[in-house]
């Protein structure tokens, strides 16, 4: 049955993917939420929120909140909270109660301007989605507002978009960041929403060229493509040589590669390049990109498809989180981990 | 702005009806820390809706609901045992505004119960906040799912829209989980212990007082090994209700089983823990003899107070305590308490009142307030912190989360708690201790 959970559980919700673009930059956020959603960021999806503070806040919401739909009490609530703990803006996530009652995230996110006089944010979030969706809309959100329109010479630098926590299953990126400037010949590299913050996202516009590192940044990589000519690629530079050394095992078999589109594609692109008879299909449960799809990749939506397509596959190694395997406990063939937080919480670190 | 605090001279000069809008959740934002995790996901540690409602043996869940309000109960975090007995049917959007998902819920627990290798006792059903705001009536809902499956289907309510009102979740599905039970013929020998989904600490005196009145079986809701032992529950002379979330629950089971109820209190007084087994026994009719436990109890809080006399406490909520009940109990003792993490209620004002004359100049935080952003964390004004919240607040000093899920209760509490903290200490100040050889 479509929508029925029989070995899996839910994947990171849209709500998760939006707040983990924002987490890092210094705004408030506003999950509209009776405090459920909230715990369910805070206590699962969001793993650097154990080791630093950050500006988190539930809505609050209660039963008549949502039914009589009192938006100028959460923006009160969020005024108020900005006179306490400061922020450089607001962001306002939603999730399911907003989507029933179906919140005007516009003339809420207008009121909520005028009354605090702060820079004001909106994801509109219903909590059926996946984080990929929710995240991509951050992402442009983002860019959109804050990314200045700059005229001038490009500057030897890359903006990574894409990095969240939920992508690439590890919270301190420093190192490889640090690898992809020297490798890439670049004088800086911005790991925007991982280590570069409001400021980086201002200047966006004078990057040489972006590398985006999950379909979820697609859409603003495009967009500042259309505003500032800048290139971009794709690409997955994340991976320990540890992982690496596991999946290449996989060379020169028939593999199925379950990740993001991103991090599934650079797998292939290792795969392939150790041995080019490898036959290597990319399936994911996110976003695919047709720019970066090769023929035969598919996206999952249940899992039976997604057993009939192990089981009945022939593929000899099957790459994956390890939470799949669950569901194909009669797989024969060779299951190689590969963690994303976005399904399991299992992280790379 | 500094972490907003009032001492507890200043708040009971206020009133009960008069506190600070930093006091009053529905007023402010929910600040989110680690320090709040209990309340903002009440699933993600300890016993949310979704775990406790499968303390009925041999029960099953099925989540209905949008994807996002299962997440936290990803087969990665939940204990193993829960693993194999979470199901999901996702709602998605259209569903959330329609409803349109509720004629497949009764194919959807058709298809787990087929799944099963062993047909489940019940299959709960646990929805959210869409279907509050939807009205949906989930009773009918069941009712369908339970005749077309052929197996008992219960609705659990995880309606985080309600948590202030008269019926929150944890209240709700306390009543749920002993729905199942029917009438049967009453064992006078036999009593329950209503309230967790843990078994109570077995240390407690409380098994041996039953006992020595002539109880013969001392039934509680984990404690049951298969569903047959569940519904041996109906067959209880009284409950015992031994936590304020369960009433609800003991007012249903008298008027379906016909089980009376009385309420007990998990106190660290120890003059009250006393007066309140003292009226039990008079409502019971029995005679309590409690002299061996009170002096062991205070045996444990002497040897502290001779150890350690100076101590001050950091009091958190996050732990098997009324925060205040048990921050006026130290101070009885003569005990420092410089801070309390705490929910101010209605309830437990008479203790802050109390606090007031024993220690006016305790300072009492609200961790849901955004402020607590500022609390100085790591600012060491005490010498132990109590409870999970206090230890995130104060990571450099000696504490106890004191938040087991087997809950202590009564004397035995006190003595456990008083012997932990002493061993604690101890054992800090012998690794401080300079060798010199």
């Amino acid at each position: 049955m479509k929508g029925l959970l029989k070995y899996l559980s839910p994947f990171a919700p849209d709500q998760s993917g939006a707040q983990a673009v924002f987490y890092d930059l210094g705004g408030i956020i506003v999950i509209s939420d009776a405090g459920g959603c909230t715990g369910n960021i805070c206590g699962f999806d969001e793993p650097r929120w154990f080791g630093q503070k950050s500006r988190i806040f539930s809505a609050g919401l209660r039963d008549m909140d949502a039914i009589l739909g009192r938006d100028d009490r959460l923006v009160e609530k969020l005024k108020l909270a900005l006179s306490q703990v400061g922020g450089e803006f607001a962001a306002i996530i939603g999730t399911p109660v907003p989507a029933v009652t179906a919140t005007d995230y516009r003339a809420l996110k207008s009121l909520a301007r005028k009354k605090t006089g702060m820079t004001i944010l909106a994801v509109e979030c219903k909590g059926t989605a996946l984080y990929d969706e929710g995240a991509e809309s951050a992402w442009e959100e983002l860019f959109t507002t804050f990314t200045k329109d700059e005229s001038g010479e490009k500057e030897n630098t890359l903006g990574i978009i894409g990095m969240t926590p939920l992508d690439l299953s590890i919270t301190h990126p420093e190192a490889f960041v640090k690898e992809i400037g020297r490798e890439g010949g670049f004088d800086k590299v911005f790991p925007y929403g991982m280590g570069a913050g409001l400021e980086e996202i201002e200047k966006a516009g004078r990057v040489r060229c972006n590398l985006v590192v999950s379909p979820a940044g697609l859409k603003a990589a495009r967009m500042l493509k259309e505003r500032f000519k800048t290139p971009y690629s794709m690409g997955f530079p994340f991976f320990k040589s540890e992982e690496k050394e596991a999946f290449l095992k996989a060379a020169g078999k028939k593999t199925l590669v379950i990740h993001q589109q991103a991090a599934a594609n650079e797998i292939r692109k290792m795969l392939l390049e150790a041995d080019g008879t490898s036959k290597v299909t990319v399936a994911t449960w996110f976003r695919l990109d047709k720019e970066f799809a090769c023929e035969g990749d598919l996206r999952l939506e249940t899992e039976d498809r997604f057993r009939d397509l192990v089981l009945n596959g022939d593929f000899d190694t099957v790459i994956g989180d390890p939470l799949f395997k669950r569901a194909i406990k009669e797989f024969k063939g060779n299951y190689i981990d590969a963690a994303h937080y976005a399904v399991s919480g299992y992280s790379g670190e | 702005m500094e972490a907003f605090g009032m001492t507890a001279a200043q708040l009971a000069e206020r009133g009960k009806d008069n506190l600070p809008a930093e006091f009053l959740s529905k007023d402010h934002l929910i600040y989110s820390s680690p320090a709040t995790l209990s309340f903002n996901s009440p699933g993600a540690q300890g016993f949310g809706v979704k775990r406790a409602g499968l303390a009925v043996p041999g029960s099953v869940m099925l989540l209905v609901a949008p994807g996002c309000c299962g997440r936290n109960t990803a087969i990665s975090s939940v204990p193993g045992e829960y693993r194999d007995r979470f199901f999901f049917l996702l709602q998605d959007e259209t569903d959330i505004v329609t409803g349109r998902h509720l004629p497949k819920i009764k194919k959807a627990v058709k298809e787990v119960v087929d799944f099963l290798e062993t047909k489940p006792s019940v299959v709960m059903i646990c929805i959210t906040c869409v279907d509050a705001l939807l009205g949906t009536d989930m009773e009918r809902v069941c009712r369908e799912a339970s005749e077309y499956a052929k197996v008992p289907v219960k609705a659990c309510y995880m309606y985080a829209l309600t948590r202030e009102g008269r019926m929150p979740p944890m209240t709700a599905v306390r009543k749920t989980v002993y729905s199942l039970l029917e009438p049967a013929q009453k064992d006078p020998v036999a009593v329950n212990l209503l309230g967790e989904f843990a078994t109570f600490d077995e240390d407690s005196e409380m098994f041996g007082i039953l006992e020595d009145i002539g109880i013969e079986h001392i039934r509680q809701l984990a404690g049951c090994k298969d569903f047959e032992e569940y519904k041996k529950m109906a067959e209880a002379n009284f409950n015992i209700i031994l936590n304020p979330e369960c009433r609800s629950a003991a007012d249903e089971m008298n008027k379906n089983l016909g089980i009376p109820g009385i309420e007990l209190t998990r106190l660290y007084d120890i003059d009250r823990i006393g007066k309140q087994y003292a009226l039990f026994g008079n409502a019971i009719g029995c005679e309590i003899d409690t002299k061996k436990y009170e002096e062991e109890a205070r045996a444990a809080v002497d040897a502290l107070k001779n150890a350690y006399p100076n101590l001050t406490f950091s009091v958190g909520e996050w732990l098997n305590a009324d925060a205040f009940e048990l921050s006026l109990s130290l101070l009885t003792y003569g005990f420092g308490v410089s801070e309390i993490f705490g929910t101010v209620t209605n309830e437990n004002f008479n203790y802050i009142k109390a606090i007031a004359k024993l220690s006016p100049n305790t300072v009492i935080y609200s961790n849901l307030s955004p402020t607590m952003l500022n609390y100085g964390i790591g600012n060491n004004n005490s010498d132990f912190r109590l409870g999970k919240d206090a230890a995130y607040y104060h990571p450099g000093i000696p504490g106890l989360d004191w938040n087991d899920e087997h809950k202590p209760f009564g004397f035995s509490g006190v003595k456990k708690l008083f012997r932990s903290i002493k061993e604690t200490l101890d054992v800090e100040n012998s690794a401080n201790v300079e060798v010199v050889e």
